[in-house]
């Protein structure tokens, strides 16, 4: 249950399937995305309330 | 019966707000064979999505300034102030709308319908569909523009729109299941059963929400 | 009893400062937790027969349309409690929650046309799940253009709550698509009366990242609804107390 599906740092990149398929760059477009939005969320919240706090004082 | 009376004399008065939108529903429905290969197959196979959409947009084209008027002249505060249940004139309001624009548009609806597939039976039971459809349609615009009342009818549409697309998605069925020869009735009745709930609980929240505008 | 409870507990100033002691154990547990997920999906589950590596989308994909969906059930719970005991706390969520509903529903769109490159060979399909999730998003959009077309706040708040509870219709509706149309979108595969069509050692990475996900998504909320309160209650006293 807890071995690694890929033997070097390259394979996870490409994670090349049984048909031959290069799926890495699916997968790590996909990892980018979710982790940019959530990323980006949070800054732009921070941001936000830290200046209505400036106009506040 | 006052309330009716007068309602239908406000409406008839106001010539582009009935024979407007069923003016432009014929040019849609007119000016979409343009856009198509003149091969009959063709038309027929576009035909009914068109049918639906153009109903649609007729519907919310109609109910763009249903209260705004009233809101504009101060009648709808008189409204407000001298009714017992609003609720009851506004279901009397747009009962007044479908029966001077929905039924129209029904009619020549289902006569394009007899024009493009050339089957009298579709015609006919695409008929009933089509009026259901256009009450139901004109029930939520008017919630959509209640809630957008002097923001314009964009916005409106914008949020209304959303809470149509099941409907959508049943009318789409509905077709198929004349073309097959399936359980059309069932459908009917689904409409039928949607449409009664919403007549009853649409006043309603309109009424609400026509208070809450002018607290 | 249930009004004085709730009018206690639900003041804007009792919450903030409830949420500002919990955000950070929130915050670093939820992380920690998405992370090692995301690492346990990513590399130590198996490769799916069918789908290949592709498969692993799964981890990012499912947590955020699941989220985008509950965000909704729970902005109509809100707005519920809004109109029937004028909460205002509950109106300010309900226009907090509304953006990162849009967010979440986002990444799910992405997220799902990315999966379809390799799987079904097309990025977008007409099928009823994913124009339901694209309906969903426009619907968030919607609310937040509502809530911001109205000067008067009070109003908008109202309004807002209204088209919330009538929007959430759709909701068993976009649930349902999946089951009610033969389309394109596999149905759930994860359900509460059904024993999950799913392999154990792939369902437990998918849990603790549905769970990680969910956590980040409440301090999202958090820090959003604390933006907006200190935005409509600038004016009381508590709140420069509180800056």
């Amino acid at each position: 249950m807890f071995n690694f599906a890929f033997s070097s740092m390259s394979e996870a990149i490409l994670m090349e399937s049984q048909n031959g398929q290069n799926h890495g760059i699916y997968v790590w477009s996909v990892f980018l995305i979710v982790f940019g939005a959530l990323i980006l969320t949070f800054i732009i919240y921070k941001n936000k309330i830290r200046n209505l706090s400036k106009k506040i004082k | 019966m006052n309330i009716l009376y007068f309602e239908l004399l406000k409406l008839r008065k106001k010539s582009r707000g009935w024979l407007g939108p069923i003016l432009v529903f014929i040019l849609i429905m007119t000016a979409f064979p343009l856009t198509v290969e003149f091969l009959n197959e063709d038309l027929e196979q576009a035909f009914f999505s068109i049918l639906w959409i153009a109903v649609l947009l007729v519907m919310m084209l109609a109910t763009e300034d249903i209260f705004l008027e009233d809101y504009n002249d101060g009648s709808l505060e008189q409204l407000v102030i001298h009714t017992e249940s609003l609720s009851f004139v506004i279901g009397v309001k747009i009962l007044i709308y479908w029966a001077l624009i929905g039924i129209p548009v029904s009619l020549i609806g289902s006569i394009y319908c007899l024009g493009i597939t050339s089957s009298f039976e579709m015609a006919l039971l695409i008929f009933p569909v089509l009026l259901i459809s256009s009450y139901i349609f004109l029930n939520l615009f008017c919630f959509g523009n209640s809630l957008t009342l002097t923001k314009g009818s964009v916005l409106g549409t914008l949020i209304t729109m959303p809470l149509l697309l099941p409907l959508l998605v049943v009318l789409g069925k509905v077709v198929i299941a004349i073309n097959l020869g399936l359980n059309y009735f069932d459908f009917l009745i689904l409409l039928l059963g949607v449409l009664s709930i919403i007549i009853v609980i649409i006043p309603l929240i309109i009424s609400f929400v026509i208070r809450a505008h002018l607290e | 009893m249930i009004k004085k409870f709730i009018h206690q507990f639900a003041s804007p100033k009792t919450y903030l400062k409830q949420v500002d002691r919990a955000y950070s154990y929130i915050f670093f547990t939820s992380l920690s937790i998405y992370l090692i997920a995301i690492f346990w999906g990513l590399f130590l589950t198996p490769e799916d027969f069918v789908q290949g590596h592709s498969y692993r989308i799964i981890y990012l994909h499912v947590p955020a349309s699941f989220i985008s969906q509950s965000l909704y059930l729970g902005m109509a719970f809100a707005s519920a409690i809004f109109l029937i005991w004028k909460v205002k706390l509950s109106a300010y969520l309900v226009r907090s929650i509304a953006p990162i509903g849009a967010m979440t529903t986002f990444i799910a769109l992405v997220s799902g046309s990315i999966w379809g490159i390799p799987t079904w060979g097309t990025w977008w399909a007409w099928d009823a799940r994913i124009i339901s999730t694209l309906i969903l998003f426009i619907m968030y959009l919607g609310l937040i253009s509502l809530h911001d077309s109205f000067t008067n706040n009070e109003k908008a708040d109202k309004f807002l709550a209204i088209l919330v509870l009538v929007g959430s219709v759709n909701i068993p509706i976009i649930k349902m698509s999946v089951e009610w149309w033969s389309t394109l979108h596999q149905s759930a595969s994860i359900t509460i009366t059904q024993k999950p069509a799913i392999d154990p050692s792939m369902l437990y990475p998918l849990f603790a990242s549905a769970i990680g996900f969910t956590g980040l998504v409440v301090c999202l909320v958090i820090l959003s609804s604390k933006f907006h309160i200190l935005d409509r209650e600038r004016n009381k006293s508590w709140v420069k107390d509180y800056v």
